[in-house]
C-alpha cells in the first residue's frame, strides 16, 4: 500500500500540487434485523477505494475512484490537481494549513471478539430471542431488532512524509417495542433508539447489553405509554436521562464548536453557529458546573482514532470550562485562520468524500449530584425524559426542539405518573446556563451515535458523547399543548 | 463511468455466480456513478470533490431465505466472493414464508433523462457557475455559500426470472445561501436533469434580493398564523408525507396517516399527491430496484386517503398490485414513492399573497423532524426569507420562527394552490406548488444568542 500511496503523491506533486495527502479505504460491512419474528435483511458488504486531496493553485482539489491501479494512482492524483485549479478560477485567498509533525505510525481500536468470526446463526438467534421477549408482552404489535458490525482499514499519507496505518472494529445492536392501536404509535427502545447502542469494540460489546433481558421491560412500558396522560405544556424543571443528554451534547454543542461551521463553511447546508471565532476564552455557554471535553482518546468509544484524516494525533481538549467557550473542533485549515493548531478532527465517511471538521467524543463531564435517583430525591417537581424520539436546531443551533420515548412526573422527590409524547424546547446558551446538577461519574457513560449526517455530499460520522444524567430549570416542555 | 453494457455483463456475472454457488433465484443490481460537487462558502471555492464508484449488490433466494451481499470490486474474484456471501446469508436466514419470490418481467417505459450538458458540465463550467452565484451578493457587499453538484449514473438490474434492464440518468442540482451586509439572508435553489437550463446568475440574484429585503427582521409572537409557503417549503411537507404515510409497509403495520383511514378524508380536498415517475420533469428511474415498471399512484385524491405504493412483497402480503416502488433489499422502509408531485391549483402567487390581511410568507424551512407520524406532526423552522404580509403585500421580515404542527390538520386548512409548481430537492425530487394555508401553528423563535 505504501508503494501505491507514493505514486499518488508523485504524480499529485508532479502536477502541480503544493500539498497532497492519499487515503486508502477497505471497510467491510454486516447489518442484520429482524421483525415480528421474522428476518427482515442480512446483509454484507465491502468497499474499497482511495482519495486523493491536493491544494494546487492555493486551492482543494479532491478525487476518488475504486480501481486501486498504478494507472488510477496517476490518472486520479491529476483529475484532483485539475479540479483543485479550477477552484481557483474563483479568486480567493490562498488555503493554509497549520503545521503538524508527520507521523509513521500504526493504530488499533480495542475488539476482544471479532463479531466477524461469529456465526450469523448466533447473532440472528440473539435477535429473534430479543423480539419474541418483546412479543411475549400482551399488546406488543410491532417489535424490531438490529445489529450492525463495520472493520476498517485505512491508510493515510501526506507529501509531507506522513504514512499512518489504522484499522478498527464497531459493533451497534439495537431493540425497539411498539404498541399501536387506532392512531397512536407508542415506541420503547433499548439501549437507545436511533439504531441502539455502539461502540468500538467486538461481539463483546453486543452480548454485555443483556438485549433479552431487557426486553420485557421496555415492552411492558410501551403498553403503559398507550393509556398514559399526555405531557402537559409548561415551563418546569427538566432532568433528562444520559441518552438524551448525549443528543442535546451532540446537538447545542458539539455541532456549534466546529470550526468549519463557525467560520461559514456549512452555511448554505447544515447551517452556521451562533459562536463566533472570537467568543474564544470569553463567551458563556452554560453555567459554571458545565464542563465539556472533546476526546479522541476514549478506549472503545466510536469517536476515537490514533490520527484525524489529516494525520494529525488523536487530542482531549475542553470546548467548555466552567461555563466558559474554550476550544473548538478543528482541522489545519480551519485552524489556522485563527492562529490555533488543529484539534485533530478531520474525518471522511469512506474513501471517496473528503473529510470534514467531525465530532470525537464531545462529552458532558460528570458532575457531584451523586447518582439518578439522588437527584429525583433532589427534585421538588418537575418532568424525568428518557431516550430521543425526534429532534431539530435551527442554522445557528440556538432554538432547539426534542422529543422522547417516555417521561415521568417528578413530585416530593420521587417519580409519579408516566407521561407520553414529552417534549422540551429551548435556547442553547440559556438551557445550558440552567443547568444546576449533573450525577457523579457513577452514573457517567460514553454514548455512541452512528448517524451524523454533515456536508454535502451527505457524510455520516459515527461519534460519540460521554454524559450522566442532569438537571436543568425553567424549560419549556410539552410544547404545542 | 461504465458503458450501460458493461454494467448489465457484470449484473449478469453476479446471476451466474449466485445460481453457481446454489441459489434458485438470484436478482443482480449494478450501480454506477460519476459524481462531482463544488462547494463554495465566504465567497470562495472550498471544496471541490469528484468520485467514480460501481457497486454490485445481489440478492440470493434459498426457498423463502432471502441474503445480500454488496460489493465495489468488479473483478472476477469480487464478483464470485460476493455471490457465495449472498447464497451463505440465505443459508442462513430464516425462512419468510411470507416471501413471494422475485418478481418477473414487466414491460417498462424507458424516459431519456440523459443531458449531454450535464455529461460535459466539468469542473471549469462548475466553478463559473459558482462565480456567477456569488456576484450579485458580493457586488452588495455580502458573502454567498452553496453548491453546484453534478451526476452521471446507471443502474443496470437482472434476475432469474428474466429481469433485464438498465437506465442512465444525470442530474444537476445548484444551491446560493446570499448573506447581506445587515445580516439578512436569502436563497435560491435549481434541480433539473440537464445543465443547459441552469441560469446561475438569475439564482444568484434572487437569493442576493430576498437577503437585502430579509435585513432588520422584527420579531413577531409565536401563535396560529395564516401562511403562504414557497415550494421549497412545500417540499419538506410533502416528503415527510409520502416516505412516512404512503408505504404499503408503515400503512400495514399501523404506523401511518393512512392507516385506518383509506377512502376517508385526511386533508382538504384541494390536496392531491401523486406519484408519478413518468411526469414530465420527473428525475427518477421509470423502474424500481427489482426492475418493475413504477406505476403512478395516487395517495391522496381530493383530501381522500386513497393508498400507498407498494413492491413485490408487500403487494402480496396485502394482498394488493405491486405499483413498482422497491427500494434495494434489504430495507426497513419498504416501497416508497419517490417521483411525488402535489397537484397544481389555479391562484398566482401574488392572488395568494394578495388575499392575506395578516400572515406569514415562508421561503423555506430548515432541520425538519417527525414528532408524530400518524398526525404528521412536523417541526422545524423557517429559514432565509421569512416575511409578514399585512393587508395583501409583503412587509417587514421576520425573526425566523419554530412551528410544531400536525401537518393532515395545516392542509385541511388549504385555501390555495398555485399553478406554478417547482422541482424542488436532490436525492428524490419533488413538483411542488406555493400553497395558502389559513392556519400554521409557530411554537417558537429564533433568539439572539
Amino acid at each position: 500500500m505504501k508503494r501505491f500511496c507514493e505514486e499518488c503523491l508523485d504524480a499529485a506533486t508532479a502536477a502541480g500540487a503544493s500539498y497532497a495527502d492519499v487515503r486508502v479505504t477497505d471497510t467491510t460491512k454486516q447489518s442484520l434485523s429482524v421483525r415480528n419474528g421474522v428476518v427482515e435483511g442480512v446483509q454484507g458488504g465491502t468497499s474499497v477505494g482511495f482519495g486523493v486531496r491536493v491544494i494546487a493553485d492555493g486551492a482543494w482539489g479532491f478525487a476518488a475512484s475504486s480501481e486501486l491501479s498504478p494507472e488510477a494512482a496517476v490518472r486520479v492524483a491529476r483529475e484532483a490537481v485539475a479540479i483543485a485549479r479550477a477552484s481557483a478560477r474563483v479568486p480567493a485567498r490562498a488555503v493554509r494549513l497549520a503545521p503538524v509533525e508527520p507521523a509513521h505510525a500504526t493504530w488499533s481500536g480495542p475488539c476482544a471478539i471479532d463479531p466477524f468470526t461469529v456465526s450469523t446463526d448466533d447473532k440472528l438467534a440473539l435477535l429473534l430471542a430479543a423480539d419474541a421477549a418483546m412479543r411475549a408482552i400482551d399488546g406488543i404489535s410491532l417489535a424490531t431488532g438490529e445489529m450492525e458490525f463495520l472493520k476498517c482499514r485505512k491508510t493515510f499519507a501526506s507529501s509531507e512524509g506522513a504514512l499512518i496505518e489504522q484499522d478498527w472494529v464497531e459493533s451497534a445492536a439495537g431493540i425497539t417495542a411498539f404498541a399501536i392501536d387506532e392512531g397512536e404509535v407508542m415506541r420503547r427502545s433499548y439501549p437507545n433508539s436511533l439504531g441502539g447502542a455502539s461502540f468500538q469494540g467486538g461481539w463483546e460489546t453486543i452480548t454485555a447489553l443483556d438485549l433479552v433481558a431487557n426486553a420485557p421491560l421496555i415492552a411492558g412500558q410501551a403498553i403503559e405509554l398507550m393509556s398514559a396522560p399526555v405531557c402537559p405544556g409548561e415551563t418546569t424543571t427538566l432532568i433528562l436521562d444520559a441518552t438524551q443528554l448525549a443528543l442535546q451534547v451532540h446537538e447545542s454543542i458539539g455541532h456549534p464548536t466546529e470550526l468549519d461551521r463557525v467560520l461559514g463553511d456549512e452555511a448554505a447546508f447544515a447551517g452556521t453557529s451562533w459562536v463566533g471565532a472570537r467568543d474564544l476564552g470569553t463567551l458563556r455557554y452554560g453555567s459554571d458546573i458545565v464542563n465539556v471535553t472533546a476526546d479522541a482518546t476514549i478506549p472503545g468509544s466510536l469517536g476515537s482514532f490514533g490520527f484525524d484524516d489529516e494525520g494529525v494525533p488523536a487530542q482531549r481538549e475542553y470546548l467548555v470550562r466552567d461555563g466558559i467557550l474554550t476550544g473548538f473542533l478543528s482541522s489545519r485549515e480551519s485552524a489556522a485562520v485563527i492562529g490555533r493548531t488543529s484539534s485533530g478532527a478531520m474525518r471522511a465517511d469512506g474513501w471517496n468524500r473528503t473529510p470534514l471538521v467531525r465530532m470525537t467524543t464531545v462529552s458532558l463531564e460528570p458532575g457531584t449530584a451523586g447518582t439518578l435517583a439522588d437527584l429525583i430525591a433532589d427534585t421538588d417537581r418537575g418532568i424525568y425524559m428518557e431516550t430521543n424520539d425526534s429532534w431539530s436546531i435551527d442554522d445557528k443551533r440556538l432554538n432547539f426542539q426534542f422529543a422522547c420515548e417516555i417521561a415521568w412526573e417528578i413530585t416530593g422527590g420521587k417519580l409519579g405518573r408516566m407521561l407520553r409524547n414529552p417534549s422540551y424546547t429551548g435556547i442553547s446558551p440559556r438551557f445550558w446556563g440552567s443547568c444546576d446538577a449533573i450525577c457523579s461519574p457513577v452514573e457517567w457513560r460514553v454514548h455512541g451515535l452512528g448517524n451524523c449526517g454533515k456536508g454535502e455530499p451527505m457524510q455520516v460520522a459515527h461519534v460519540a458523547h460521554g454524559a450522566a444524567p442532569a438537571r436543568f430549570r425553567d424549560v419549556q416542555v410539552g410544547v404545542g399543548r | 463511468m461504465i458503458p450501460i453494457e458493461h454494467a448489465q455483463e457484470l449484473a449478469a456475472a453476479l446471476l451466474d455466480a449466485a445460481r453457481g454457488a446454489g441459489a434458485q433465484q438470484v436478482e443482480a443490481l449494478a450501480v454506477a456513478s460519476d459524481a462531482a460537487l463544488t462547494r463554495f462558502a465566504g465567497n470562495r471555492i472550498h471544496q471541490n470533490v469528484a468520485s467514480t464508484d460501481v457497486e454490485l449488490q445481489v440478492r440470493a433466494v434459498v426457498g423463502t431465505q432471502v441474503g445480500v451481499a454488496s460489493t465495489n470490486a468488479t473483478d472476477a474474484a469480487g464478483i464470485e466472493e460476493c455471490a457465495a456471501s449472498a447464497v451463505d446469508a440465505a443459508r442462513r436466514a430464516p425462512a419468510d414464508p411470507d416471501f413471494p419470490g422475485l418478481p418477473g418481467p414487466r414491460p417498462v417505459e424507458y424516459a431519456d433523462r440523459v443531458s449531454p450538458a450535464t455529461l460535459h458540465f466539468d469542473a471549469a463550467a462548475r466553478a463559473d457557475a459558482v462565480a456567477a452565484l456569488i456576484e450579485p451578493t458580493s457586488r452588495g457587499g455580502g458573502i454567498a455559500a452553496g453548491g453546484v453538484a453534478c451526476q452521471h449514473s446507471l443502474i443496470a438490474i437482472a434476475n432469474t426470472l428474466g429481469v433485464a434492464i438498465a437506465m442512465p440518468r444525470t442530474s444537476l442540482r445548484t444551491t446560493v445561501l446570499a448573506t447581506g451586509p445587515e445580516g439578512g439572508t436569502g436563497w435560491a435553489s435549481f434541480t433539473s436533469c440537464d445543465a443547459s437550463t441552469l441560469d446561475a446568475h438569475t439564482l444568484g440574484v434572487f437569493a442576493a434580493d430576498t437577503a437585502r429585503r430579509s435585513a432588520d427582521a422584527i420579531d413577531l409572537a409565536p401563535g396560529d398564523y395564516t401562511v403562504v409557503l414557497a415550494p421549497e417549503a412545500v417540499a419538506d411537507i410533502t416528503q415527510f408525507l409520502a416516505w412516512y404515510g404512503c408505504s404499503a409497509k408503515s400503512v400495514h403495520e399501523g404506523r401511518s396517516f393512512m392507516s385506518g383511514k383509506i377512502g376517508q378524508r385526511v386533508t382538504s380536498e384541494m390536496i392531491t399527491l401523486i406519484d408519478d415517475a413518468l411526469a414530465p420533469g420527473a428525475m427518477g428511474m421509470t423502474f424500481d430496484y427489482e426492475g418493475q415498471p413504477r406505476q403512478r399512484v395516487v395517495l391522496i385524491d381530493h383530501g381522500v386517503a386513497v393508498g400507498p405504493v407498494t413492491d413485490s412483497y408487500w403487494a402480496a402480503k396485502t394482498g394488493s398490485p405491486n405499483t413498482g416502488h422497491a427500494l434495494p433489499a434489504p430495507n426497513s422502509e419498504g416501497p416508497l414513492p419517490l417521483d411525488v408531485e402535489l397537484a397544481a391549483g389555479d391562484a398566482t402567487l401574488a392572488d395568494m399573497v394578495a388575499s392575506v390581511k395578516r400572515g406569514i410568507y415562508v421561503t423555506r424551512f430548515h432541520y425538519v423532524n417527525i414528532e408524530d407520524p400518524t398526525r404528521q406532526t412536523l417541526t422545524g423552522m423557517t429559514r432565509d426569507g421569512t416575511f409578514m404580509i399585512e393587508n395583501g403585500e409583503l412587509t417587514k421580515p421576520v425573526r425566523d420562527l419554530r412551528f410544531t404542527q400536525p401537518m393532515l390538520d395545516a392542509l385541511d386548512t388549504t385555501l390555495a394552490i398555485s399553478k406554478q409548481r417547482t422541482l424542488v430537492g436532490e436525492e428524490a425530487p419533488v413538483v411542488v406548488p406555493y400553497l395558502l394555508l389559513e392556519r400554521f401553528a409557530f411554537t417558537g423563535q429564533k433568539s439572539r444568542a
